[in-house]
């Protein structure tokens, strides 16, 4: 029996072909013409000249030049260069921008250019690591000491090899003269901080998944892949097709509604969970908060969707429907939804109650819709499958639109629970508190216990709105006389 | 023993592919020239031959079914060793023929990238090499008549390494490192003072010492300038007396 190790294929790994790469590559050689490229100066390190030194602003000028575009666009470009590793900054080291200005910037070594190709390993890193561990006397910053200690835990069996590779490559740099030397670490720091990010750096180099195609080849297609190609156009050209005015008309008319609710264009209350580790948020917004968040309040206004969706805002508007005794509609409603996304298996005895409930002339609850299609459903029912009661639940849910959803907005129920709503304050947290809120992070409510919590607050329901049985009232008022 | 040979000659492949990592670091910038190309010919070749000797060594070793468990296991902790570094080399020496290929000598419109090494590599060779000083004798289209030798070298170690895997059934994950976390902050480094100053700062003001350890030159520059000192002030002394003594 052979032990096939699993070697890293460290020539394709089928990651997604980056195309700007050979384009970037091209770009940076033409930077380094000693007649037309960007003018370099020397660095001053007390006593050590390093040369090929450059600024900022001269390379976004060189770039706008080249490309003919604004500055802002040189701009723009010039970060992404840093970003993706081909400039690295000498000041800012964690910072991978590019600015307009005099800070200091260097070209990288071919070697450390990003590629297609060749990931970086996590052994390499390793050994990286275990190199400034030894310049650094053991002083790493935080989360490299986090990386040292994982890598140690499951790169473990290698480690004898890392050590030795580190200090042997510690040594061998050391021949190297001065100048050269500390141009070689400033690079090897630079490409690690591009693939090993630390907390809020942000490099262009995001670990994408692994595709199973390989996408270098050039794939031939078929000819039925060519047939079914065509059939499917042919069929697209006959649709029929909606005006871009309306549509548009309708997504700007959704925009200007709901921009202020988007997390991604206007900031929320208190802070985003997912960018400062503080979930405040959504416990503010859970299922039964008593008191719910003025913005979600505001959203229940925009349709009668957003408020049957929402579970909290669905309870304001039972309370609201029982002042009024109206509740029918919406617990029909209810019901099929429950016949919708509820098991095959009950479907049968759910269709029985709903019939007996709402529908059967003479019901408890019965509901008001027109005969065309009540006697679509009950016919339907006979041999009840999911969508059975589709036609009837469109019906109410428009009868519920057009009238009780208004009176809704205008009731003393909704403007009371407009004012009680809360308007939590904006955090504003340092960096030094995001730390700590990172590693503060707690796992939330286990879903088992939020399933139990339904369980008990339908049963109660259930046992609230069971029809009265008046003997039994009666008995009890004799009794307790 | 079998085990100090193994060690050592570990040692020095592990030496050999350090320093081919630095020469094919300094491909492609300014510090690339013929002699780099050279140089790193040469020590592919070393490191090559190491690897090979190293290989049989090692492979006789781990099929001899007469040693004890511990042998065993050390045995099978050197075969990982040695597997990583030829990982390390097979890499190294495929990206140094792409990046060869990416960036030949000769062509002017192909600009040699402005990292701001400029230094040679001569003294990271010749460690490589284990000589004193190097000696550089190829003719001037080496960069590119060398690429073709370099791809058949890397699929004779490509070869070599799946060879190696059929041969040996040895399990790298159940290798348990003798090294704790750390351990290299105990290694003999005498950690150079110069290169904790400069480097680990771009932004704030190295504190610099004199050259230290950095190089071999510097250090015999100074031993000369102390002797010549001496000379001087023994000359003096001699010639005083003698002058006493005459009047």
């Amino acid at each position: 029996m052979t032990i096939r190790t699993a070697r890293p294929n460290r020539v394709q790994e089928f990651r997604p072909r980056m195309h700007c790469l050979k384009k970037l590559e091209a770009f940076v050689v033409e930077m380094q013409d000693p007649k037309n490229g960007v003018k370099g100066s020397d660095q001053k390190l007390n006593v050590t000249t390093i040369p090929h030194v450059l600024a900022g602003n001269a390379i976004i000028a060189w770039i706008a030049n080249k490309m003919k575009t604004t500055t802002e666009e040189a701009n723009v470009f010039g970060t992404m260069l840093v970003a993706y590793g081909y400039i690295y900054p000498l000041e800012n080291h964690r910072k991978l921008v590019m600015c307009n200005d005099a800070s200091l910037y260097r070209f990288q070594a071919p070697y450390f250019w990003p590629s297609q190709k060749w990931v970086p390993q996590d052994s390499d890193y390793a050994i990286y690591l275990a190199k400034r561990n030894i310049r650094k006397k053991g002083m790493l910053e935080p989360y490299e000491e986090a990386h040292y200690n994982h890598l140690h835990e499951w790169l473990n069996h290698k480690w004898d090899f890392i050590v030795m590779q580190a200090a042997e490559q510690y040594k061998a740099g050391r021949d190297r003269m001065k100048p050269d030397r500390v141009v070689f670490d400033c690079q090897e720091r630079a490409f690690w901080i591009v693939n090993r990010p630390p907390r809020r750096t942000h490099s262009a180099l995001e670990c994408v998944p692994e595709r199973l195609l390989d996408p270098n080849v050039e794939e031939k297609i078929s000819f039925d892949q060519h047939r079914r190609m065509h059939i499917f156009y042919q069929q697209a050209i006959m649709r029929s097709k909606v005006k871009s005015s309306v549509s548009i008309g309708a997504l700007v008319k959704y925009i200007t509604t709901y921009k202020n609710h988007d997390p991604f264009l206007a900031p929320c209350l208190p802070s985003n969970p997912w960018q400062t580790d503080n979930d405040s948020y959504w416990t503010l917004n859970m299922r039964r908060v008593e008191v719910p968040t003025k913005m979600r309040v505001e959203r229940w206004s925009f349709s009668l969707f957003e408020l049957l969706t929402d579970l909290r805002g669905r309870d304001d508007f039972k309370v609201f429907l029982k002042k009024e005794f109206s509740g029918e509609n919406l617990a029909f409603w209810e019901a099929a939804e429950e016949l919708k996304w509820g098991t095959a298996s009950s479907m049968s005895a759910k269709a029985e109650t709903i019939f007996k409930t709402f529908l059967a002339p003479g019901a408890p609850r019965w509901i008001n819709i027109d005969g065309r299609t009540m006697g679509l459903t009950v016919k339907g029912l006979e041999h009840p499958h999911r969508y059975v009661l589709e036609a009837a639940q469109t019906h109410v849910f428009m009868l519920m639109k057009k009238d009780t959803f208004f009176r809704y907005l205008k009731s003393p129920t909704y403007k009371d629970i407009q004012k009680k709503a809360q308007n939590p304050e904006a955090h504003n947290f340092s960096p030094a508190q995001l730390e700590q809120n990172a590693c503060n992070r707690s796992p939330g409510i286990d879903p088992i216990i939020l399933w139990q919590q339904e369980e008990e607050e339908k049963a109660k329901a259930a046992a609230a709105s069971a029809p009265v049985d008046v003997k039994a009232m009666m008995s009890k008022i004799d009794r307790k006389k | 023993m079998g085990k100090e040979e193994c060690k050592t000659m570990l040692d020095a492949l592990s030496k050999v592919t350090a320093c081919y990592r630095h020469l094919v670091i300094a491909m492609g910038s300014t510090s690339d020239s013929q002699n780099l190309r050279e140089e790193l010919k040469k020590t592919r070749k070393k490191a090559q031959e190491l690897a090979v000797a190293n290989r049989t060594k090692l492979t006789s070793l781990l099929k001899d079914k007469t040693i004890s468990k511990e042998d065993r296991a050390e045995y099978e902790r050197l075969w990982v060793l040695f597997s990583s570094c030829m990982e390390l080399l097979e890499v190294d020496m495929k990206r140094s023929l792409e990046i060869g290929q990416d960036f030949p000598l000769k062509v002017p419109t192909r600009h040699l990238i402005q990292t701001g090494m400029t230094g040679s590599t001569t003294a990271v060779a010749a460690r490589a090499m284990s000589v004193q000083n190097m000696k550089y004798e190829a003719d001037s289209n080496i960069d590119t008549a060398d690429l073709r030798e370099l791809q058949s070298e890397i699929s004779q170690v490509s070869q070599m390494m799946e060879e190696m895997e059929m041969k040996v059934q040895v399990a790298p994950w159940a290798v348990e490192a003798k090294q704790e976390a750390g351990a290299e902050l105990k290694s003999n480094l005498s950690v150079g003072n110069s290169s904790v100053g400069v480097i680990s700062i771009c932004e704030e003001e190295p504190k610099e010492e004199e050259g230290g350890r950095g190089s071999r030159d510097t250090g015999f520059a100074s031993i000369c300038a102390v002797v010549g000192f001496f000379v001087i002030v023994i000359v003096a002394v001699v010639l005083g007396y003698l002058v006493v003594n005459m009047s």
